[in-house]
């Protein structure tokens, strides 16, 4: 190791006295793990919360829900409200000069800006 | 310790006060306006000066700690795990001791080639040293809840280490954060690392946003009653409290937070500008979002604002130079330097006449003495007798006079031309084809075969003389046509320009689809995909271009329709004619195709004389194709769609510039000689990042998390979700609980959201009732130090468990594990 590095004592030491189990030992090298955690999808999955009283506050049923609000429509591109929407790309713009500029905007924009408010095309 | 902790002291400018010009230099980045810098207040030497307010500290290094064994193993330890920053430090400390970004990387180190470990943030510079092709910083947490164990060990592992820990094992009880109703396999999971790895005698979980509620409630800064707003990294939540203790059943999340803030503006950003997405990174995201981002009181009206691009507007804009060299800029030539150059060109130029004329006239000389000397040879051979001339003529090397008349005239004639006289020997061919090729026209039975033979010679130099002068005649009546057609064209754009112009267009786009659309005929689609197949082999799957279809049925048909049973293919002559088809490009309309495409070649040029006629002189001027290649080599991205990119920014400058032609101007040079049309030079402007409505419109997201498409209330929405599900406690105790809000979490720190948070607030409250929004005194920290003042109370260790509580009681205990936060 560079004398640089270890000065900066940036890297985490292998072997640390305070740890009953060391990293090597619980994750051994050459092992073939695997995928041995789970998304937060399958954690909230599992902890199987249908089956305890509805009036108790979990993870899940502590989430906002909707406004109650109409959601207002904004300009991809331009971020002003929008009174339009391109029926071709599905993209909403404010004024004819956005117009202009979404039709010249290659498919992978489009598709991105349509992304960003989570109504992109996804394949499956 | 109170004093320190005056809101004043912490408190970031609500607007970012007016702007103050910083010089824009071209070698560096600079942000053209900077707002007031936060003050630093010194609390304590261990702790990062950049982490003070809404800078981050980016690479700062939390040194290990010494004085870990001065510390009983009573004093609790109090771990602040945040989704950004990971706090650790002793119980009733004012600070934190060690805080890094949470986060782990695992690269290899280039030379030894082993896989190492850094936690947190580490110096750029160092990065020389380590391969991180395959990493990148990964995190323990999936939205707000830890569900990788593995990267959360290093990270603790780190943590205690810079605490100073060296004992055999961490001999001190634990208090952790965790959000709020933290799923019970994650929360188990953590306790069984820190009680299985690390020895630790006993653990706390509390949720970060109470603490900070609490300590600010210990400052008197909310009350008993009251709500915490707490905008995380990757959530938001909404907690109520009603006598100090949080109600988790009416609290809520809304999953957005600085995360989505930053990844709004990063993505935005690398939208509007696309040839400068590898500048905006992450880092310079968040940095610009922590500088400039502020939330609008009334977003419509901010919008309207600069819509209508108000002065106001123009204010607020703010504009990040990337580092910008001016591409090379040829100097105009002095005129002095102009008349040299045209002197010595000129003189050149003289002397090679010179040595040409010199080279002519002994050429001439030399071509006039022969033929002197040939003219008096055929004289002296009229003089002798007819026995002498065959020994005179041995000596010359002619055989006979006919020859040496013949050598005359040919040194005649090229002595006519080298003295640049005309050459009248086509037009005396023309006049005298007839004498000239007397046997033409005599048939064949009554000529000697010698005759024959001299009568096909002839024939033949006669249908190529023919030929040529056709050939010419054709060359001159085009001419004459082009150039009436030109004259035309002239005529009709001098008469209205405008409508020339689209004609000019129109007849392009139909042009070159016709022109196209035979090109793809032609090849059947084969180059569309990129794959073109360059050993003509046809594989399974592929479509066949005419000319290989083609070959294959006349392969097919020569294979199968002769010989019936045997293979006779060869045994005649004309089934070797065979090949001469197949290689023939056997395409029959070729004459149409190469009209039209003449003819677009035409057009094509006449429309770039167009452009350039309509360019702002301005921009026509100086500079051109090379600052774009220049550029384009920057970027090493294809220079059209660089040229449509200026021009989508810039369309006032273009307007009269149809971009799908200037798109396609890589086809022109196809055929020849237009040369690139001009465009403006590149300045300093193209290299700015201009920030206008995303400064307030990525924040927005915050209010209505609908702009990003999650589906859910916003902040100030929350507050009237969570006080409506507070179904247990009258309005006297809602008036109370509205009149103690309280906002926290590193998102608060918008210039401009506590009294937007109010406006919003104040809409879903009754009329009158009252309402009081306050930010926490440093919402960054709270959640730590109020954590490590309630650890530090007497009755801590009443809310902790142990190992053997952790085994003996099992998981629905630990379901059931709240702790009390007021002691």
């Amino acid at each position: 190791m560079e004398p640089e590095v270890v000065n900066s004592e940036m890297l985490l030491p292998p072997v640390l006295p305070f740890k009953r189990v060391q990293m090597s030992d619980k994750y051994p090298k050459g092992h073939a793990r695997g995928r041995h955690w789970k998304h937060l999808k399958q954690i909230l999955q599992a902890e199987n919360y249908a089956s305890y009283p509805a009036d108790e506050p979990n993870y899940l049923n502590i989430e906002t829900p909707p406004s109650i609000y109409p959601s207002k429509k904004f300009c991809d591109i331009t971020g002003y409200e929008a009174l339009y929407i391109d029926p071709r790309t599905n993209l909403r713009y404010a004024n004819p000069d956005v117009f202009k500029r979404i039709r010249m905007l290659p498919d992978d924009h489009v598709q991105r800006y349509l992304a960003l408010r989570n109504a992109a095309v996804v394949l499956k | 310790m109170g004093s320190v902790l005056l809101p004043s002291t912490y408190g970031f400018p609500k607007q970012i006060p007016s702007p103050s010009l910083y010089s824009i230099t071209r070698q560096e980045e600079s942000i053209v306006v900077v707002g007031e810098k936060p003050k630093v207040s010194p609390i304590s030497p261990s702790r990062p000066p950049k982490q003070r307010g809404r800078a981050m500290p980016s690479i700062w290094r939390p040194s290990r700690q010494a004085d870990y064994d001065c510390f009983s193993s009573a004093t609790p330890i109090v771990i602040d795990n945040g989704g950004s920053a990971f706090r650790i430090g002793w119980a009733g400390e004012l600070d934190p001791r060690v805080t890094f970004r949470n986060v782990v990387q695992r690269p290899r180190h280039k030379t030894t080639g082993e896989t190492v470990t850094i936690v947190g943030d580490h110096d750029p510079a160092l990065m020389k040293y380590f391969d991180y092709t395959r990493t990148s910083h990964r995190s323990a947490f999936d939205s707000n809840v830890v569900y990788q164990f593995e990267i959360m060990e290093y990270v603790l592992d780190y943590g205690f280490e810079r605490l100073g820990a060296n004992d055999l094992q961490v001999d001190h009880p634990i208090l952790m954060t965790e959000c709020v109703c933290n799923p019970i396999s994650s929360r188990s999971k953590m306790a069984e690392l820190l009680f299985e790895t690390y020895g630790v005698p006993s653990i706390a979980f509390g949720i970060d946003s109470a603490f900070s509620y609490k300590f600010n409630q210990q400052h008197g800064i909310c009350t008993e009653d009251g709500l915490a707003v707490c905008a995380g990294v990757t959530t938001s939540h909404v907690i109520p409290f009603v006598k100090g203790e949080p109600v988790l059943e009416a609290c809520c999340r809304t999953n957005i937070g600085g995360y989505h803030v930053t990844d709004y503006l990063k993505q935005l950003l690398s939208l509007k500008y696309p040839y400068h997405m590898s500048s905006i990174t992450w880092e310079k995201a968040e940095e610009l979002k922590m500088e400039h981002c502020y939330v609008a009181l009334d977003y419509a009206s901010e919008l309207q604002l600069f819509q209508k691009g108000k002065k106001e507007a123009e204010e607020k804009t703010r504009s990040w130079q990337l580092p910008w060299v001016p591409p090379p800029q040829e100097e105009a030539p002095s005129e002095e330097e102009l008349a040299r150059k045209a002197a010595l060109k000129e003189k050149q130029g003289q002397r090679l006449r010179d040595m040409a004329a010199a080279k002519r006239s002994i050429r001439i000389s030399e071509m006039e003495n022969e033929l002197h000397g040939l003219k008096d040879l055929l004289q002296q051979l009229g003089q002798v007798e007819e026995t002498e001339i065959s020994s005179i003529l041995s000596k010359t090397g002619y055989d006979s006079r006919q020859e040496i008349e013949s050598a005359i005239q040919k040194i005649t004639q090229s002595l006519r031309k080298a003295k640049g006289e005309p050459n009248e020997t086509e037009e005396r061919i023309d006049a005298s084809l007839a004498e000239k090729y007397p046997l033409t026209n005599v048939p064949d039975d009554m000529l000697t075969p010698e005759q024959l033979k001299e009568k096909r010679k002839q024939t033949f130099l006669k249908t190529t003389s023919e030929g040529r002068l056709r050939a010419k005649q054709k060359r001159f009546e085009e001419e004459s046509m082009r150039e009436k057609q030109n004259q035309q064209e002239e005529e009709k754009r001098l008469e209205n320009p405008e409508l020339y112009l689209e004609k000019l267009h129109a007849r392009y786009r139909e042009l070159s689809e016709k022109v196209e659309q035979r090109k793809r005929l032609k090849t059947n689609g084969a180059r569309t995909n990129g794959n073109q197949n360059l050993s003509g082999g046809v594989g399974r799957g592929e479509r066949l271009n005419a000319a290989q279809k083609e070959r294959m049925r006349l392969l097919t048909t020569a294979a199968f329709d002769r010989g019936k049973g045997e293979d006779t293919f060869g045994a005649r002559d004309e089934d070797w004619q065979l090949y001469k088809l197949m290689s023939k490009d056997n395409d029959d309309e070729d004459n149409g195709q190469e009209e039209d495409e003449a003819e677009l070649a035409r057009v094509t040029a006449r429309l770039q004389s167009e452009i350039q006629r309509t360019v702002p002189c301005s921009f026509a001027a100086g500079m051109a194709s090379q600052s774009l290649i220049w550029l384009a080599s920057l970027y090493t991205r294809d220079l059209t769609s660089f040229m449509v990119w200026i021009i989508l920014q810039h369309p006032k400058d273009w307007l009269d510039i149809d971009p799908t032609f200037v798109a396609k101007s890589d086809m022109v040079p196809l055929q020849g000689t237009p040369e690139l049309p001009r465009f403006r030079p590149l300045t300093a402007e193209d290299f700015q990042i201009v920030i206008g409505v995303e400064r307030f419109r990525c924040p927005e997201i915050l209010f209505q998390p609908n702009m990003v498409g999650v589906d859910q209330a916003g902040l100030d929405e929350m507050v009237g979700v969570s006080l409506r599900r507070l179904s247990t406690v009258d309005d006297a105790v809602k008036d109370r609980i509205s009149n103690s809000i309280l906002v926290t979490g590193g998102s608060s720190l918008f210039p401009g959201l506590v009294p937007r948070l109010e406006a919003g607030i104040m809409q879903i409250r009754p009329y009158l009732s009252p309402l009081k929004v306050v930010r926490a005194s440093d919402p960054i920290l709270d959640a730590w130090r109020g954590a490590a003042t309630y650890a530090a109370s007497s009755h801590f260790a009443t809310q902790t468990f142990s190992m053997q509580d952790y085994y003996e009681k099992g998981e629905a205990w630990l379901r059931q594990y709240h702790i009390q936060y007021t002691l």
